[in-house]
């Protein structure tokens, strides 16, 4: 009788419509982790040791042992420098989901800016005060042009944006990957040459208490993106229309809205974001680009954005947690002696597990209704037959 | 005890939020057309859902012929011969009736002696005999798509006799036909009832159950109101039953009173997305004070007509002018500025965010302007207020106040919703599309109490309606439309709805 009375707090609690939102994810995420230590533990490995060393590896616990400078800070730092780029491309992903459209094109939006950024202002020799707010602008400017030419084909020729995102993707990856081995390649690694210390968006080796660390300018821009990105849906008439072209462009057109114009905002918007994940990602975190390849992060951002309700709070707990599983996957590698992609496969039971939410959800209503059918069948029992209404008596009923 | 051959007892569904069936209990006999009366959201459709097998009820037992069964799948029910007409055919359409028909429970043969394939002339034979043997008049070798919706309907009915259905349900099923053609279905579920079927009719059109039902169970709110006989019964005790109140038949129409001209129409073309005209040369004007209506069945031109004045459809040829202002090329939102209110056929498609609130939609004319917003940021106090006001002043119903997600409303709701937002722009012109398609008595008696009330204000009103008795009613003015002309504008004084359904035939002035 306990039992069933605290299951059924349970279901009221993933059912409830104030803490859903909350629980739901929750739920997922523990599900996630107990499938995962289930084949850590086919593997042979100590489960508890694998997250804990994920945790050790993004600077959240401390390690057994550091290298000459290095401590938990340095750690926590470069999961900040990770963290940066991530937030801020989900963002991106979410502007456009929100307004009813899938932007695939964020990889390719990130290296067109982080290349522009780099080959405009990371060999000017602009002195860091001209340089760094330059290197934003360059970035915020590329993806937003990208985004917005993606708008416009949807809306002057009807092109899918799925389409004409993909094969931006490709364009730019070739084309970039032709400039970049052409003119900037540094001979001895074959990447793009490293952007100069004065436009690069991190401070690197900075001393705090004795660690080396690297300080993210990127984790600032994605704090102010989040509550700029909140700001304009919950608030304002811009968002509301966004929203609204999203939801049903139909009758967004019969409200008044001018569906073209906010479907090319809404893409020059996610890709002005994806821009700035583009110069945190190559011109903070990493220095240089690889020719020709694009990055992971572009598309893991999806899956993040999909993970956070497609809200700015929820991007960031989402772009924390995958953070934190593929940042830490090195340490915990070594440590543990499994191949890393372990974190990758994580990540995909995560994504697995919370496109599950609603069924959750449904299942904890389905499992309170039938309680409550329970009591009234049981009430009715005591109490009386089922009656004959069919001969024209009123029915008047509890 | 006397035997049913169908009894749903004590049946309780509920879906989130909403109790759609509370405790119902409805035994029918065999050989009888049994009614379901009941406003929109009343519960009819969900308790025959349930019925079919599409949902299993929460509480309660079903028993067919005294046994009781549990349906998993509408195949189940299929399997204890229930039939069941969905309000929304479901038919292939590039498909012949008879491969519609048979879909699913083909007869087969073995071409050149093993290989098994559809038995097409069997079928087509079959058909044909079935269709003769109940007078439905339906080919079988035409394809779906060039038959007009009453034979669609009636393919839907053979497609249940083929299966042997003994228990027939229909759901609203006159909600799409014209006067004649409400006249043929009803003999043809009289003829159904004489050969021995039993019938359940789902409707909440009081005259269709005087004409064909036995008898009548109401529903009110998802409960059980009272189980009528027909013969026994008055129209106006039924009408009050089924909306839980006194209902005024007749409104007062008060004198025309015509002031200056509002909109002209002058030679107007619309053209459809394959570049095919389906507005040719339409010319009318409105005057302030006046309803003018559009009669036509279905399909003639008459939604893209109204689209087009609206500024949801390009105008291809002509001019439209409000109020002496030429206003063809204006944008959506300029006219709606210039005096235009829409209340569109498509509710849920074009009228209201399904996904947003009660309160958000009811500020879709006004959220970008002051009080609602300032400076592009928006003002919920404002929009909260707004709307419970008119929340209160229009009667919407809804769970959860100005936060009720439109979703969750019943469709009369959402109308009236629609209503309020529209009338309360205080346009110049207001355009109404079937306004009261798949109401119930209550909330049609209520929107045209409204439509009146905006006339007499000395607005001008375009009204396009299928359904001639409301054009009838209402109407100062009746153009006729016929594949795409007005064949007819004529004061409505002069005319008998015989006149009108003549013209809306395509029968031109002799």
């Amino acid at each position: 009788m306990k039992k069933a009375e605290s299951s059924h707090r349970f279901a009221a609690l993933l059912d409830s419509e104030r803490w859903s939102g909350i629980t739901v994810p929750i739920l997922s995420l523990l599900l996630s982790l107990i499938t995962a230590s289930i084949l850590l533990l086919i593997l042979g490995k100590n489960p508890l040791v694998a997250f804990l060393s994920f945790l050790q590896g993004s600077g959240f616990v401390a390690k057994s042992s550091y290298g000459g400078g290095a401590g938990m800070l340095t750690d926590f730092f470069t999961f900040l420098n990770v963290l940066a780029p991530m937030l801020l491309a989900s963002l991106g992903f979410v502007v456009a989901f929100r307004a009813g459209l899938f932007n695939i094109g964020i990889a390719g939006q990130m290296l067109a800016s982080g290349f522009l950024a780099t080959a405009f202002i990371g060999y000017s020799g602009m002195s860091a005060w001209a340089a760094k707010p330059l290197v934003i602008l360059v970035g915020a400017a590329a993806g937003g042009l990208l985004g917005a030419f993606v708008g416009f084909l949807k809306y002057r020729f009807n092109i899918h944006e799925v389409v004409s995102t993909i094969m931006l993707n490709y364009i730019v990856s070739y084309l970039t990957g032709f400039f970049i081995n052409s003119k900037f390649a540094d001979p001895l690694t074959r990447s793009m040459k490293i952007c100069s210390n004065e436009a690069r968006l991190s401070w690197t080796n900075v001393q705090i208490s004795g660690m080396k660390c690297s300080l993210p300018l990127g984790i600032l821009l994605a704090a102010i993106a989040v509550v700029a990105v909140k700001f304009l849906f919950d608030k304002t008439v811009f968002g509301f229309e966004l929203r609204a072209v999203g939801r049903n462009p139909l009758c967004a057109r019969y409200t008044g809205i001018k569906v073209g114009r906010r479907i090319v905002a809404a893409l020059m918007l996610s890709g002005i974001l994806a821009g700035l994940a583009g110069v945190t990602y190559y011109c903070g975190y990493y220095n240089t680009i690889v020719p020709k390849s694009l990055s992971s992060m572009g598309y893991d951002a999806i899956a993040v954005a999909l993970l956070g309700n497609s809200t700015p709070i929820g991007c960031i707990f989402a772009s924390i947690l995958i953070t934190i599983f593929q940042n830490g996957s090195n340490y915990m590698s070594s440590t543990l002696g499994v191949a890393k992609e372990i974190a990758s496969l994580i990540t995909g039971i995560l994504l697995l597990f919370s496109s599950c939410g609603g069924y959750f959800r449904y299942l904890a209503h389905r499992k309170l209704e039938e309680a409550r059918d329970k009591l009234t069948a049981a009430a009715r029992a005591g109490t009386e037959t089922p009656r004959n209404s069919a001969d024209g008596g009123t029915k008047e009923e509890k | 005890m006397e035997d049913y051959i169908v009894e749903m007892r004590n049946i309780t569904k509920r879906f989130p939020g909403v109790v759609a069936n509370d405790d119902i209990t409805i035994q029918v006999r065999q050989g009888e057309v049994y009614a379901l009366l009941g406003e929109n959201g009343a519960g009819k459709s969900t308790l025959m859902s349930m019925l079919f097998g599409m949902y299993q009820p929460d509480l309660g037992e079903i028993r067919i012929a005294g046994k009781p069964v549990r349906f998993r799948s509408s195949n189940d029910a299929t399997a204890h011969s229930i039939g069941m007409v969905h309000q929304h055919f479901k038919l292939v359409d590039n498909y012949t009736v008879a491969e519609n028909i048979v879909l699913g429970v083909e007869p087969m043969k073995k071409a050149a002696g093993f290989l098994p394939c559809v038995d097409m002339k069997t079928a087509n034979r079959e058909i044909a005999e079935l269709s003769k043997s109940y007078g439905l008049e339906v080919n079988p070798t035409d394809r779906i798509e060039d038959l007009p919706v009453s034979v669609r309907q009636r393919v839907e009915i053979m497609k249940m006799l083929y299966r042997k259905a003994e228990i027939l349900i229909f759901d609203e099923p006159t909600a799409v036909l014209t006067p004649q053609e409400i006249e043929f279905l009803l003999k043809i579920i009289d003829g159904l009832r004489q050969s021995g079927k039993t019938i359940i009719l789902i409707t909440h059109k009081i005259e269709e159950i005087r004409k064909i039902a036995d008898r009548c169970a109401i529903l009110y709110r998802g409960r059980l109101v009272q189980v009528l006989d027909v013969r026994s019964t008055t129209t106006q005790a039924m009408a009050n039953l089924m909306v839980g109140r006194e209902v005024d038949f007749n409104p007062h129409k008060n004198p025309a009173d015509f002031r200056g001209t509002v909109l002209e129409a002058e030679h107007l073309v619309v053209r459809n997305a394959n570049r095919f005209e389906v507005v040719k040369d339409v010319s009318f004007r409105i005057r302030s004070g006046e309803i003018f209506a559009i009669a036509g069945v279905a399909g003639n031109g008459q939604v893209e007509l109204a689209d087009a004045i609206a500024g949801m459809t390009h105008i291809a040829g002509g001019s439209v002018k409000l109020c002496g202002q030429d206003i063809t090329e204006l944008p959506v939102r300029a006219r709606t500025e210039a005096g235009i209110a829409y209340i569109p056929e498509d509710r849920q498609g074009m009228g209201v965010f399904l996904d947003f609130n009660l309160g958000e939609n009811l500020a879709l004319r006004k959220y970008y302007r002051e009080p609602f917003a300032k400076k592009g940021i928006l003002q919920f106090r404002q929009f909260e207020t707004y709307a419970n006001d008119l929340i209160e002043r229009y009667d919407i119903r809804c769970g959860q106040g100005r936060r009720t997600p439109l979703r969750s409303m019943s469709g009369g709701n959402q109308q009236k919703a629609i209503i309020a937002r529209e009338i309360e722009e205080h346009a110049k012109l207001v355009i109404f599309v079937q306004p009261t398609r798949g109401l119930d008595i209550g909330a049609i008696e209520n929107i045209h109490r409204q439509i009146l009330a905006e006339r007499d204000r000395g607005t001008a009103i375009l009204l396009v309606s299928l359904e001639l008795d409301e054009i009838m009613e209402l109407a100062d003015t009746i153009g006729v439309i016929y594949n795409g002309e007005l064949l007819k504008v004529a004061d409505a004084s002069t005319l008998t709805s015989h006149d009108v359904g003549r013209y809306m035939m395509g029968v031109k002035e002799s």
